[in-house]
Order: structure tokens, then C-alpha cells, then sequence
């Protein structure tokens, strides 16, 4: 019996991350010259906080932003550390205000984004999975 | 450990007991009055803290914090300060006074690895005013991402996030627990530090190593004890892994000067015609030239809505005027779309050291009654909300419940020999950035 109410509950614990992975198609790329195929959830996590932003292949990992009235934000940042844009600039304030390690550069949207990964081989961006061109390369998503 | 800090107030029983400059309570207010203001304008133009704007100047962006403040306490006993090197505190009337400060920060990109950062703050000081000094001005050299090295005038991480205590927007409570950090002093040395980062099995390691010297001084009682010249060194290491971040810490303070209340006992205890005994005590309470070593442990988990601290220190003295105390706090956080509620419980206990007796019992008397001016007993329970009402800007309000030992004197200013070691806070804080 315990069993059986495991198995349930993991199935639709298993179905909730597949349906907020699908409602937010928010998908992290760099660009095709990285070096790299895949990043791990901690290797984002470590980009993105600050914590330590080098890629596998030894070039130095430079993040960018969304806008924060760009939805897509938000949604990054709650899928990846399940945290809001205030939490978030709670905790920027404390590293620059310590004068530690600086926030990702923010772009002006999608397309600010886009043409910044292309240019800069260490830059690791995230957009909507539909907004994906050739010019960069999915290294990760919430669903996998 | 954060407790017993080296500056405090100790020697006031030398003169007996202490008495309030009569100028004193007044000089801060205008000074506050005028970083309001600034305070006002700075919230009418709000901008975006974390958007990096580039202006004029490309590589040059200037941001600030700041914090409106208001606390009372239950009694009229003792002064509640925010740390000892404020010369005084909130009563039980409502005052701006302890927790109202403004930052404004200006960072400098020369070229991708080198970064310069001024940062100066107006506060209530030491010397009972709100001017502004330079909290840091560094040069930051990030030659790639394992090292990172800075040097000049640099925040002290004596504590995990011991080096953004001034910033209240970054943190949940109004101000960083007293009984952990409220005996600390020292904002920033001038120095250099280096960190380094590297993964380890499943997560990252980051190292820190620091020195310099102090620059700022300590109110005790009305004069000030000059810290000046004072070696710091330091160290900590950290293990971070997913929502988990551990830290080990250790830091030591070699005082360059004596503490003036210390300086009038020694000068009685070396009086002539007193026995040999007497130079003895005189030199164990000297602080000139002793080391104070603070050693702490932390530990935060910080998943999704939930956030724990809880952080323990220890710290000991050559100097026998102060006290070895053993501190710590544990904080608890959950948020609920904008409001954060919060409740925690901090402690610090101190242990006065035995000394020889210098041979005359009025001397003893005098050393005893000195060396309980540093004492601490006491814990607090506090609880409040945070509400990120706005982009930029959080209102909080909180309660602190403050239970100690009627001899629990060195967190505070200006004791009576009334105080019961019971008081309650009161506080409500505007924090923002920009």
C-alpha cells in the first residue's frame, strides 16, 4: 500500500515538471564556438549567481540577462534556484555591495541577447526555446 | 564570538559611573536629518539597481543603498545600539538614530580583468555624527575565474556576510543579530585580500585570505578608544554545494593602542609604593599589542522560498580587560509571494578571566568591577516580516525579545545599575538600492 502511494506520488510529481518545464520553454545557450555541448543545472546556477563562471573548456563564462520586464526573467530564475527577480536583487545587492562579483550584463531582449551570444565565445544566454537560431547552441534545458 | 569585541566600552568603572556627555545627545540629529533628506531625493528618482546602465562613460556605473530606519526599546536603562561603534542609542522613544544609513557606490571597468570601486557611507559614527567617510576604495584584479585580488581599502568579512552589514536591502532581519555582530566594531581595513575558487567533487571551494590595518576608532564611554594602526589578518573557507554553503572562519586583531579606561587603571595599578603583584595585573589587562582571535563556523540553506542561517563564533583575548564569549545565531525564512516572515533566536555568554590578585583589595575591586563592563549573558528571540512591496525597495518591521543576566552590560551604552537584562525592540526599516 505504501508502495502503491509512492509510485503515485512520484508519477505526478514527475507530471508537474513536465508541464512547468513545458509552460516555460526557457532554454540556456552559448554560443557555437564555447567549446562546450551540455552545461549541468550547477554549472548554470554558478554562471548566473556569480559563483564561479568558467566553462568546461577553459574560457572564462560571461552570462547575460533578460530585461526584467522581459517575462522570460523571471520564469529563468524561478525554474533554475526557484527564487523571484526581488530575492534575486537581494542577493546582487550583498556581492556588489561588497564589492565581490558583478550581476550578469543585461541585454535589451531576445534579440539584444541573441546577437550578444553570438559575438562573445564565453557567453551564455537563456530565451524562449522558440527564439533559438543557428548562430548559438542549446546547452540546456529544464526539461532534460 | 562576535561578542566580545575588542573596543567596547570596558573600563568605565575606573571613573565610576559613566555620565552622558551633555553634548553628545544632540549633535547627530541634524546630520540625520540631512542624510533624509538625501534619502527623499534619492527615492523620488528610483532607478534599476541590478540593470547595468552605461552612461557617458562606458565601464562606469554608480549605484547606492540605503536604509530609513525608526526603534524603540522598553526601557530607559540601557541605550540599544546596532553595534558598539555607535556612542549611543535608542530608549524607549522612537528614533531614526541606529539603523538610517546611505551608501553610494561608484565601480570603474579598466579593461576586462581590473576593476576600480569607491564606496562611502553616511551613518551615525563614533563621534555622534552622520559624515561621511570612504567605507572602501579598491583595486580589483580578476586575472581569470579561480583568482581574484584585491587591494586597498576593503570591507572585513569577519563573518560570513559580516562585510555587507550597512546594506539592509541584501538581508531579511532589520540589522544583523546584536548578539553576533553587535560587538563588532570594524567596518574595513586598509589592505589587500585574495580569494580562491575552484569545484571540488559536487560543488565549489572557495577560499579567502586577508590582511591591513584598522583606520577607524570605537566611542568608550565619552572618549574614544583609537584603533588606528591595529593589525588584522584572516582567512576563511567555504564549501558551497547546490542549496547548502558551509563555512569555517578565523581572524585575528593585534591592538596598536591601549584603551583609554584601561590606560587610567594601569597608571594606578603602577603607582608607586604598590607591590610587584599590582604591575602584574597591570600588564594582563593591557591592550596594547594583544591579540583578540575571533574563530567562527556558518552554515546557510537557501532553497527556493526557505532560507537557513546559523552561524557560532568564538573568540578570545590576550587582554584580560575583555572577556572570552561564545556566540551564535539561527535564523528561519520562509516567503510567501512579496512577504518574507522570519523568526530566529541569537545568544552570547562571556567569561571573565581570572586574574592574580595585585595585593591591595580595593585594586581588586576596581580590576573586577572593569573587567565586568565587557560582560555579556544574554540571548534574544526575534521575529518580523520583510516585504518586497516594490522593485528596489522592502519595508520590514520586527521584534526583538532581548532576555540576559542583569550583568549582561557590553552589547549596550550608557547602563544603569537599574537595568534588569531585559529589554524589548521595537523596529520598522524602508531598506532600498539603486
Amino acid at each position: 500500500m505504501a508502495r502503491r502511494t509512492f509510485k503515485v506520488m512520484l508519477l505526478a510529481g514527475m507530471l508537474l515538471l513536465a508541464a512547468s518545464a513545458s509552460l516555460a520553454e526557457v532554454v540556456v545557450v552559448a554560443n557555437a564556438r564555447s567549446g562546450i555541448d551540455r552545461l549541468t543545472r550547477d554549472e548554470v546556477v554558478n554562471i548566473f549567481l556569480g559563483r564561479y563562471r568558467q566553462l568546461s573548456s577553459g574560457l572564462p563564462a560571461i552570462p547575460v540577462d533578460l530585461p526584467a520586464s522581459d517575462a522570460g526573467k523571471a520564469s529563468f530564475y524561478r525554474l533554475l534556484v526557484g527564487k523571484d527577480l526581488s530575492d534575486l536583487n537581494a542577493y546582487w545587492a550583498r556581492l556588489v555591495f561588497s564589492g565581490r562579483t558583478a550581476p550578469p550584463r543585461q541585454s535589451n531582449g531576445e534579440d539584444d541577447l541573441l546577437r550578444f551570444v553570438a559575438e562573445n565565445p564565453g557567453a551564455v544566454g537563456y530565451l524562449e526555446r522558440s527564439r533559438v537560431d543557428s548562430r548559438v547552441r542549446i546547452v540546456f534545458d529544464f526539461g532534460s | 564570538m562576535a561578542n566580545d569585541n575588542p573596543t567596547g566600552r570596558v573600563g568605565r568603572a575606573v571613573q565610576g559611573a559613566p555620565r552622558r556627555s551633555p553634548t553628545r545627545k544632540g549633535t547627530g540629529s541634524f546630520r540625520l536629518r540631512l542624510a533624509c533628506c538625501l534619502a527623499a531625493a534619492v527615492l523620488g528618482a528610483p532607478g534599476a539597481f541590478a540593470a547595468t546602465d552605461e552612461g557617458a562613460l562606458p565601464g562606469l556605473s554608480l549605484r547606492g543603498f540605503g536604509t530609513l530606519g525608526l526603534a524603540r526599546t522598553t526601557t530607559d536603562q540601557a541605550e540599544f545600539v546596532r553595534d558598539l561603534s555607535q556612542p549611543g542609542g535608542v530608549q524607549r522613544d522612537w528614533s531614526p538614530k541606529i539603523d538610517s544609513i546611505l551608501g553610494v557606490q561608484a565601480n570603474y571597468l579598466v579593461g576586462d580583468q581590473l576593476e576600480a570601486v569607491v564606496q562611502a557611507v553616511s551613518r551615525y559614527r563614533s563621534d555622534g555624527s552622520f559624515r561621511p567617510e570612504v567605507s572602501w576604495a579598491f583595486l580589483k584584479y580578476d586575472p581569470n575565474p579561480q583568482f581574484s585580488w584585491r587591494v586597498g581599502r576593503l570591507g572585513t568579512e569577519f563573518y560570513m556576510l559580516a562585510d555587507s552589514r550597512l546594506v539592509g536591502y541584501s538581508y531579511l532581519p532589520i540589522r544583523p543579530p546584536g548578539d553576533y555582530f553587535g560587538t563588532l566594531p570594524f567596518t574595513y581595513i586598509d589592505g589587500a585580500d585574495v580569494a580562491v575558487t575552484a569545484p571540488f567533487a559536487a560543488g565549489l571551494v572557495r577560499g579567502k585570505l586577508f590582511a591591513g590595518v584598522s583606520r577607524e576608532s570605537a566611542p568608550v564611554d565619552n572618549r574614544q578608544f583609537d584603533l588606528n594602526g591595529s593589525q588584522m589578518q584572516g582567512g576563511h573557507l567555504d564549501y558551497q554545494q547546490g542549496s547548502w554553503l558551509w563555512r569555517l572562519g578565523y581572524a585575528q586583531l593585534r591592538f596598536e593602542h591601549e584603551l583609554p579606561p584601561v590606560a587610567d587603571l594601569r597608571s594606578v595599578l603602577l603607582g608607586p609604593g604598590l607591590p610587584a603583584s599590582a604591575r602584574a595585573v597591570a600588564d594582563a589587562l593591557a591592550t596594547a599589542g594583544t591579540v583578540s582571535r575571533f574563530h567562527s563556523a556558518g552554515m546557510s540553506y537557501d532553497r527556493g522560498p526557505l532560507q537557513l542561517q546559523l552561524m557560532a563564533s568564538r573568540t578570545t583575548h590576550e587582554a584580560g580587560i575583555y572577556q572570552d564569549t561564545n556566540a551564535g545565531y539561527l535564523i528561519a525564512a520562509y516567503r510567501v509571494n512579496e512577504f518574507t516572515p522570519y523568526v530566529g533566536r541569537s545568544w552570547a555568554r562571556s567569561k571573565a578571566r581570572s586574574l592574580p590578585s595585585s595585593g591591595v583589595g580595593e585594586l581588586d575591586a576596581l580590576v573586577a568591577a572593569s573587567q565586568a563592563r565587557t560582560h555579556t549573558d544574554q540571548f534574544t528571540h526575534f521575529l518580523g516580516v520583510r516585504w518586497d512591496f516594490r522593485r528596489d525597495m522592502a519595508l520590514k518591521a520586527q521584534v526583538d525579545f532581548i532576555r540576559g543576566a542583569p550583568s549582561s552590560v557590553y552589547p549596550f551604552q550608557w547602563v544603569t545599575p537599574a537595568y534588569d537584562g531585559r529589554m524589548n525592540v521595537y523596529s520598522l526599516s524602508l531598506d532600498f538600492v539603486f
